[in-house]
């Protein structure tokens, strides 16, 4: 009886909150001034977005932009909750490729196939977009790794700056730049904790798959990374993940004399150069390499917009897509450091007009690498092996697991626990 | 052992005692605050000094600045008010509809009371993840999303003030309600003239707690407000995250400046807990 | 959970209607905007669903997927060992804080303040200044041990092994002084006359305590206990700000894993399910302790 009750009243509950009525999308005749909605993280510290909605006004001027500011931390969550609601904002940013693929997966984004072919060749990093020959998002941004290096530090221990470097020279380097001690102590290398920094790099120069299975393409890479935690010529892993460590002070403060890192920590030195806040001597060159191969080879990751399904201005969420992907948005963005998905020698002279931008030689061939692979391959086993992955990761580097233990175990969890 | 001391000290042996007892509070209190004043030494400090190995406890050159760069930072005034707004509603009516609902479980016999209360306590029991994407669309099919009064309606009805009320009730002898009940009072007026005026620390406790959680909530803001002219303090302090870094300095300086209202409304409230003020010269 | 006879139906209507009465404003909000999403989530724990498209009656499907997830079954371990760490020590803690500052002195409401502000430090200053206690090469922690003549100091945030009793002093350092409130709440509803009488017949402050104060906070204690229970099973924001559920998968706690597999892999049905099994236990939990709490009522 109470059972059956009980049941009715479930089921009365979810009706009224599970299904919800499609709600008809944008109206894509409409014209005059419209107020396009735009999902964005940590707008205040990310100033490529208000540099990308000036630009975009100024190019169309009867279109204003929101921003709708979501913070950067937990962005995923809230983006989840507000479609999982029905919400109507018009452009979503894709902070991640996981986070893409589940929202196209679940068909939360408009199709932008025929804007994605129209560019294709230009957008770096759009491939990863391709959902079995259809695109829900347009790349704006596409980030690559470099090797940061303060001048001062080499200068001082009378080494020559960084080219050309094998994963063994870069240890070797590391060991011979690593002085004081305690509070003045200065690291030869900074290795951040995030697993790409093992994982993705192993992955990129080796041509090894992230999702395939089979690990043991990580094998050399933990051992340059552990060669240089037991020489302490880097921070250890343990102390620079519970510590919160950042890299940035790390660098900025001259405590490591190279730090592997991503593109966007360009934009984040020259502002804090010009707030006063450092004077590190800096310079960037191409990743190490492993031995014996030609060219330079690094891994990167895009950013990207996407039009929501329930978008209340459809024709104007593209228009404003289309551009930042466009030569006029990545011009925009570039002014402030921001390395765009669209590239040109145009774009690329630019970059290095930026004030406080060094412009030697090496700089610039670090910005220029050969090939620049994905970080992680994208499909619906990435959220998950992704897990997996950096558990193991963690206890390879905190050295609770030797590193063939590791990979086995990483084998081993990938099989059994994703299907 | 508890009442031991509520009487003056006597003689040099209490003196010693005395001494004794404040040293050890003294050492303890230092201790528990180690965290705190990290805190507060990382909130002097430029942003990459914050996160140093090691640990530097007294910072190069004091940044006083950032208590007043915070301001242009981020509209902290508008976070402020906002935070302040919700906590007190929510608290007001958390304890407001948590001590009316608490003396139907612990005054007023009926059937089925305790399975009710029971389902009540049990509900806390479920991770907010669970339910909150279900919460979030009843909300937009409600249209408060993005206003104030989702986060009132959601944190106002909890089973924890009941719960709390509740249990402080028990301690109060039924022999007082019974009496009021021959005098002639109504349920209503034994709740309002004997028992609550009776459970003024039970009623401190709440609110304090109620007031404490919600200035320093921020999964429930972060979910519910959008608009930035709507946001908390919690939800002010992590803009200070971004993609790849944060600004510690800042977060440090602005957690800082958020504790000083919660030790005001600490040291107002904590004053009930004092012995002897709620039952004096009721008993007789 | 009995009920005395009453006299007259019509009585007992009565007092229902007024019972329900004083219960109504909370419980209509209540009802209303927790209850009915947390049936829904338990009738997803049944379904597949996405967050967005129809959901999808599968039956046992997720719970039967419960019972092969490796991981899962880990956090349910932790959470077990978390909450046996957790709610004993931190009970025991804000007992004897509540005691030490229950008393008449300058200064108590310092030591008072000083004794909750753990509770309100940003979690992030908790994470770092802790990590760094436990830091097992240059902390604290382990240069006391070794003075003590201790070898081999565990790794703590760093060991497999040590991350979760190194959690656990965090969460008992970090909580007491929330329940300290309540014990101090309650010890102002125990009359000084008990006090006095038990004086009287010549009792020890340890008789005093045992017979006067135990028995005037059990109401209280009965509160702060399952309190202690339902959130050490709910442990989320200091796991992940410490440890996030590291190194491996050492400190991963059920709410951890609802949470990945919810809003990161997008699977609400099984991450419902796995809340459902939580609130089960939790449920069986609170109704040992309502019973032991009855049985001493009595």
């Amino acid at each position: 009886m109470i059972r059956r009750k009980m049941l009715a009243a479930v089921g009365l509950a979810m009706a009224a909150l599970l299904p919800l009525t499609a709600c008809g999308s944008g109206d894509d005749t409409e014209s005059g001034p419209v107020e396009l909605t735009v999902a964005v993280w940590s707008l205040a510290s990310t100033p490529e977005f208000q540099t990308l909605f000036d630009a975009f006004h100024k190019a169309n001027p009867d279109i204003t932009v929101k921003p709708v500011d979501i913070l950067a931390a937990d962005y995923p969550t809230k983006v989840t909750t507000m479609l999982a609601g029905g919400d109507t904002t018009d452009v979503i940013t894709m902070k991640t490729l996981a986070d893409y693929v589940r929202f196209s997966g679940r068909g939360q984004l408009q199709d932008l196939t025929a804007s994605a072919t129209a560019q294709a060749g230009k957008l770096a990093g759009l491939d990863a977009y391709n959902q079995g020959g259809k695109y829900f998002a347009l790349p704006y941004r596409q980030d690559f790794w470099v090797l940061y290096y303060n001048k001062k530090l080499f200068d001082a221990a009378k080494q020559p700056y960084p080219e050309n470097l094998t994963w063994d020279q870069y240890v070797e380097l590391a060991k011979k730049l690593t002085s004081g001690s305690g509070e003045t102590k200065v690291y030869g290398a900074y290795q951040h904790v995030w697993r790409s920094v093992v994982h993705a790099i192993a992955a990129a120069q080796t041509g090894g798959d992230q999702l395939g299975g089979d690990y043991k393409f990580l094998a050399d890479q933990y051992r340059t990374a552990l060669a240089l935690q037991d020489a302490g010529a880097t921070l250890d892993y343990g102390t620079a993940v519970t510590q919160k460590t950042g890299y940035a002070s790390m660098f900025e403060s001259g405590k490591a004399a190279m730090v592997p890192m991503g593109s966007w920590f360009i934009a984040k030195i020259l502002a804090d150069k010009k707030a006063g806040t450092t004077d590190v001597d800096w310079g960037i060159a191409p990743m190490p390499q492993r031995t014996g191969t030609t060219g330079v080879t690094t891994f990167g990751a895009p950013t990207a917009f996407a039009v929501n399904k329930k978008a209340k201005h459809s024709a104007a969420a593209q228009k404003f897509v289309e551009f930042a992907s466009s030569l006029e948005g990545a011009k925009a963005i570039t002014g402030i450091g921001v390395v765009p998905a669209f590239s040109s020698d145009e774009i690329r002279a630019q970059y290095f007009t930026l004030p406080g931008m060094p412009t030697d030689d090496l700089s610039k061939k670090a910005f220029a690498p050969d090939k620049v692979n994905p970080e992680m391959p994208v499909s619906d086993k990435t959220a998950k092996v992704d897990t997996i992955l950096a558990e193991e990761h963690q206890l390879i580097m905190t050295k609770e697991k030797a590193i063939d233990d590791g990979i086995k175990e990483m084998e081993t969890r990938v099989k059994n626990e994703v299907n | 052992m508890t009442t031991a001391a509520s009487r003056p000290a006597r003689g040099p042996l209490a003196l010693l005692r005395r001494a004794a007892l404040y040293t050890v509070l003294a050492a303890l209190a230092a201790a528990i605050l180690v965290p705190f004043g990290w805190m507060v030494s990382a909130s002097l400090k430029r942003n990459n000094e914050v996160l140093t190995i090691p640990v530097r406890w007294i910072p190069k050159d004091l940044q006083w600045h950032n208590f007043a760069d915070i301001w242009a930072k981020i509209p902290l005034g508008t976070y402020l008010g906002n935070t302040v707004l919700l906590s007190l509603a929510i608290t007001f009516l958390q304890v407001l509809t948590g001590s009316f609902a608490a003396y139907g479980f612990a005054k007023v016999r009926f059937r089925g009371r305790d399975t009710l209360f029971l389902a009540y306590v049990a509900t806390i029991a479920v991770p907010w993840q669970a339910y909150m994407i279900p919460q979030y669309i009843l909300m937009q099919k409600a249209e408060l999303t993005d206003t104030f009064w989702s986060l009132i309606l959601l944190q106002a009805f909890g089973a924890f003030g009941v719960f709390l009320m509740r249990q402080y009730y028990l301690t109060i002898p039924d022999e007082l309600c019974e009496a009021a009940r021959v005098d002639g009072l109504s349920e209503y007026g034994i709740w309002a003239r004997i028992v609550l005026p009776l459970s003024k620390p039970a009623l401190a406790s709440l609110a304090l707690l109620t007031f404490v959680n919600t200035w320093n909530d921020y999964m429930g803001p972060f979910i519910y407000l959008t608009s930035n002219d709507l946001w908390t303090i919690q939800l002010g302090l992590r803009s200070f995250v971004g993609q790849f870094d944060a600004d510690y300095a800042m977060i440090m300086t602005g957690s800082v400046l958020s504790v000083l209202p919660i030790a005001v409304i600490f040291l107002l409230g904590q004053r009930y807990f004092i012995q002897g003020i709620a039952t004096s010269g009721m008993k007789g | 959970m009995a009920h005395p006879p009453t006299a007259r139906s019509r009585r007992g209507l009565r007092t229902t209607l007024i019972g329900w009465s004083f219960i109504l404003p909370n419980f209509l909000g209540f009802a209303l905007l927790t209850l009915v999403p947390m049936l829904a989530a338990f009738v997803l724990s049944f379904m597949d669903w996405d967050s967005y498209n129809p959901p999808e009656w599968v039956g046992l499907k997720n719970l039967e997927r419960l019972l092969d997830d490796e991981s899962t079954k880990v956090a349910l371990r932790n959470t077990a060992l978390y909450a046996l760490g957790h709610v004993p020590l931190t009970a025991l803690a804000a007992l004897a804080l509540a005691l030490l500052l229950n008393r008449r002195m300058a200064g108590v409401g310092f030591f008072r303040a000083a004794a909750f502000f753990p509770y309100v430090t940003s979690m992030v200053a908790v994470a770092v200044v802790w990590n760094m206690l436990f830091n097992p090469s240059f902390g604290p922690v382990n240069q006391f041990l070794h003075l003590l003549g201790v070898e081999n100091p565990p790794g703590w945030t760093t060991s497999t092994d040590w991350a979760m009793p190194a959690v656990v002093l965090t969460s008992v350092w970090r909580d007491m002084g929330y329940y300290m409130v309540l014990f101090l709440a309650g010890l102002q509803a125990i009359p000084q006359e008990h006090y006095e009488a038990a004086r009287v017949d010549g009792a020890g402050p340890w008789q005093r305590f045992r017979a006067v104060t135990l028995p005037g906070l059990r109401p209280v204690t009965f509160l702060v206990l399952i309190l202690l229970t339902v959130q050490s099973f709910k442990v989320f924001d200091l796991i992940v700000v410490m440890t996030d559920g590291g190194p491996g998968r050492a400190t991963l706690v059920l709410s951890q894993q609802i949470y990945r597999q919810g809003i990161i892999e997008g699977e609400f049905g099984y991450a419902s399910a796995i809340s459902l099994v939580l609130f089960l236990l939790v449920l069986v939990l609170t109704l040992i302790q309502f019973w032991f709490n009855n049985r001493g009522e009595r």
